[in-house]
């Protein structure tokens, strides 16, 4: 129970196209995160999958039923909203057990299930509160519940996290990862937060301008960004891009020196190309390196120093230095591009580069913690 | 008050405004204490200014000859209610949470029908219930108050169901809602006091509606507004009763609204979503 399947789905309003040509299967129990800029679509493909939206064009089918024409109520979904959604007018308990009660089912087993729920969920000493009397935290807790209460199909969750407080997120982030582990129903999460997107996901859809860019793991995408929007967007800070010009083969030339690709797809033919690296994938030195800048700007967080530096030919680049302590504003610095993690871009975008093959399992699981 | 301190150049608009209460309220306390009254003493030069407040014949009178066109009224006004608020929040639930089209135009539509003067409506309206049967009866009184009042009821509740979170509707539709358990179990509780105090407008105006009654009606659906006027005669006019009927006249929409009041709280739809 609980594979959502979306088939070249388009949402219009009047000329403007919100979801363009959207397809996408969501398997069983998995847990996907809708992530993607404001603007991107990513609510509105929420709401088309619960049908508050109708589609302009296009199937949405759960469980192998085509539902495009059927009503929310008739979906079997459960969402939780960002601003919670609560009934202000009905005690914690009456909230939990509002979807039982208007589907009819007996007394007993509506104050059975809610008291299990509550108990799950810590909120069994508020059920008779009204939202109201609840902190932030508990009426997102109140939303949850009565989510699950009703053992849905799937769980739809739009930005539900973004009215908590940096702790309380966190917190609920890693209460959201033990509920699914726990129930096992597919889930489906909406968020503009990458750091949210990252460590929660089996799968991230990323989302640009009604379009998904790229479905796929989190560690794919950190890896392997199908094109330069993904390979903006996911990793943070974000990946340094340069313009540069190919020459044949694995060379292109930046205005600052050529520079040796090694993980390509295929050989180079000449054209504009866009060449990234990731923060944490420069290397740098006070002595030697392949680009000469200056520290413009030192960020440290004592875990992780990122420094702004004006690399004179190529404009400004981030670095990521784990752990490092030395460098001041104003520093003179060497950066160097790991080959074996570089990536390169066509014009059009597309992404020429694959993973380096090289790259251990243990390398590929510490690039995504640091992500 | 910052200042209590006397200025002189105050003096000038107190005087302006102490003149201007004293003439909006002149009228009132004059009926007020003419119901008190004697037919001699209302009339009497010089007047009797303060009347003996336990003479109560004129109410005595006027209830006990009159009492079935205040139970009229008060029919009338009930009725006229209740069917404006049943008429008026669907379609209000409709033209605000149903995507359809020339829905705007249809809410425009409601809208303007009361841009109509309910004169020009009399003679068609006469004219329609003279064939539907229903001249001189409560229910076409009921039918007829309700309408005039429909588009106003229509907007004003409009504007309280608009403001029931959008997310609590998505939310109940979701829960397995349908359209008229989403009415029912979410929007109308939330708009409780909006509808409040659009039952004391249609009640204020049925209560005290002249017109339409005096078109309409001739013995048995007379309503209490018709009744007072029907104190000015030709020959004579009964300033006593015409004084003790205003004061019963005024009483109803006075208690109605003081007690929809204590219904008219805000901040119901508190803790509903984010603060």
């Amino acid at each position: 129970m609980g594979q959502i399947k979306l088939e070249n789905v388009v949402k219009s309003f009047g000329e403007f196209d919100v979801i363009r040509d959207v397809s996408l299967t969501i398997n069983e129990g998995e847990y996907v995160v809708f992530v993607g800029p404001s603007g991107c679509g990513k609510s509105s493909l929420l709401r088309l999958i619960t049908g508050l939206e109708d589609v302009s064009s296009g199937r949405v089918w759960i469980d192998g039923r085509d539902v495009t024409d059927v009503a929310p109520s008739e979906r079997q979904l459960a969402m939780v909203f960002q601003s919670y959604a609560l009934f202000p007018h009905l005690t914690v308990a009456d909230n939990i057990g509002f979807g039982l009660r208007v589907s009819g089912r007996p007394k007993a087993e509506i104050r059975e299930k809610v008291l299990t729920t509550a108990r799950a969920l810590a909120l069994d000493p508020y059920l008779d509160r009204y939202p109201r009397q609840l902190s932030g935290g508990q009426r997102q807790r109140v939303a949850i519940g009565r989510a699950i209460v009703r053992a849905p199909t799937a769980f739809l969750f739009d930005e539900p996290l973004s009215n908590l407080d940096a702790a309380l997120r966190v917190q609920m982030r890693l209460e959201l990862i033990r509920l699914h582990d726990e129930l096992k129903t597919t889930m489906i999460y909406v968020t503009h937060d990458q750091v949210e997107a990252m460590t929660m996901a089996d799968r991230i859809v990323v989302l640009n301008a009604g379009k998904v860019e790229q479905f796929d793991t989190p560690i794919a995408l950190y890896d392997a960004p199908a094109n330069r929007f993904v390979a903006g967007f996911i990793g943070s800070p974000k990946m340094n891009f340069i313009e540069a010009t190919a020459e044949r083969g694995r060379r292109i030339l930046t205005s600052a020196g050529a520079v040796e690709i090694s993980n390509l797809k295929a050989p180079l033919s000449p054209g504009k190309v866009t060449f990234g690296i990731r923060p944490e994938h420069l290397g740098y030195d006070r002595e030697a390196g392949l680009w000469k800048g200056t520290i413009l700007v030192e960020e440290q967080l004592g875990s992780d120093a990122y420094f702004t530096v004006d690399v004179t030919a190529l404009g400004t680049l981030t670095v990521r230095a784990v752990g490092e302590r030395g460098y001041r504003r104003g520093d003179t610095i060497f950066l160097t591009p790991d080959p074996a993690r570089s990536h390169l871009f066509a014009e059009d975008g597309r992404a020429l580069t694959a993973p380096a093959s090289n790259l251990s399992n243990s390398q590929q699981q510490s690039a995504a913690g640091s992500a | 008050m910052t200042s209590a301190k006397f200025r002189p150049r105050d003096v000038g608009p107190m005087v302006l405004v102490l003149a201007f209460v004293f003439v909006s309220i002149a009228p009132l306390l004059w009926m007020a204490l003419a119901a008190f009254k004697p037919t001699a003493d209302i009339i009497a030069i010089p007047p009797v200014w303060i009347p003996d407040f336990t003479y109560l014949q004129n109410f005595q009178d006027v209830l006990t000859q009159f009492w079935p066109f205040i139970v009229n009224s008060l029919i009338a006004t009930v009725g006229a209610t209740i069917l404006a608020l049943v008429l008026a929040v669907p379609t209000a639930f409709a033209l605000v949470n149903h995507r359809f089209r020339g829905r705007e135009a249809l809410a425009d539509w409601i809208l303007s029908t009361r841009m109509m003067p309910p004169i020009a409506a009399a003679v068609p309206l006469f004219v329609i219930f003279r064939g539907a049967g229903l001249l001189d009866s409560l229910p076409g009184l009921i039918i007829a108050y309700a309408g005039f009042n429909l588009p106003f009821a229509v907007w004003m509740t409009m504007s309280f169901v608009r403001r029931v979170p959008k997310e609590l509707i998505e939310a109940a539709r979701l829960e397995g809602c349908t359209w008229w358990q989403v009415l029912t179990g979410v929007v109308l509780p939330l708009s409780k006091s909006g509808l409040a105090a659009v039952a004391t407008f249609v009640f204020i105006f049925a209560w005290n509606e002249f017109m339409l009654a005096l078109f309409l009606t001739t013995r048995e659906a007379k309503t209490f507004p018709v009744v007072i006027s029907s104190f000015i005669g030709t020959g004579r006019v009964y300033w006593e009763y015409i004084a003790a009927a205003s004061v019963i006249q005024c009483l109803p929409p006075v208690l109605f609204t003081f007690f929809m009041q204590k219904h008219i709280v805000s901040g119901v739809t508190m803790g509903a979503v984010k603060d």
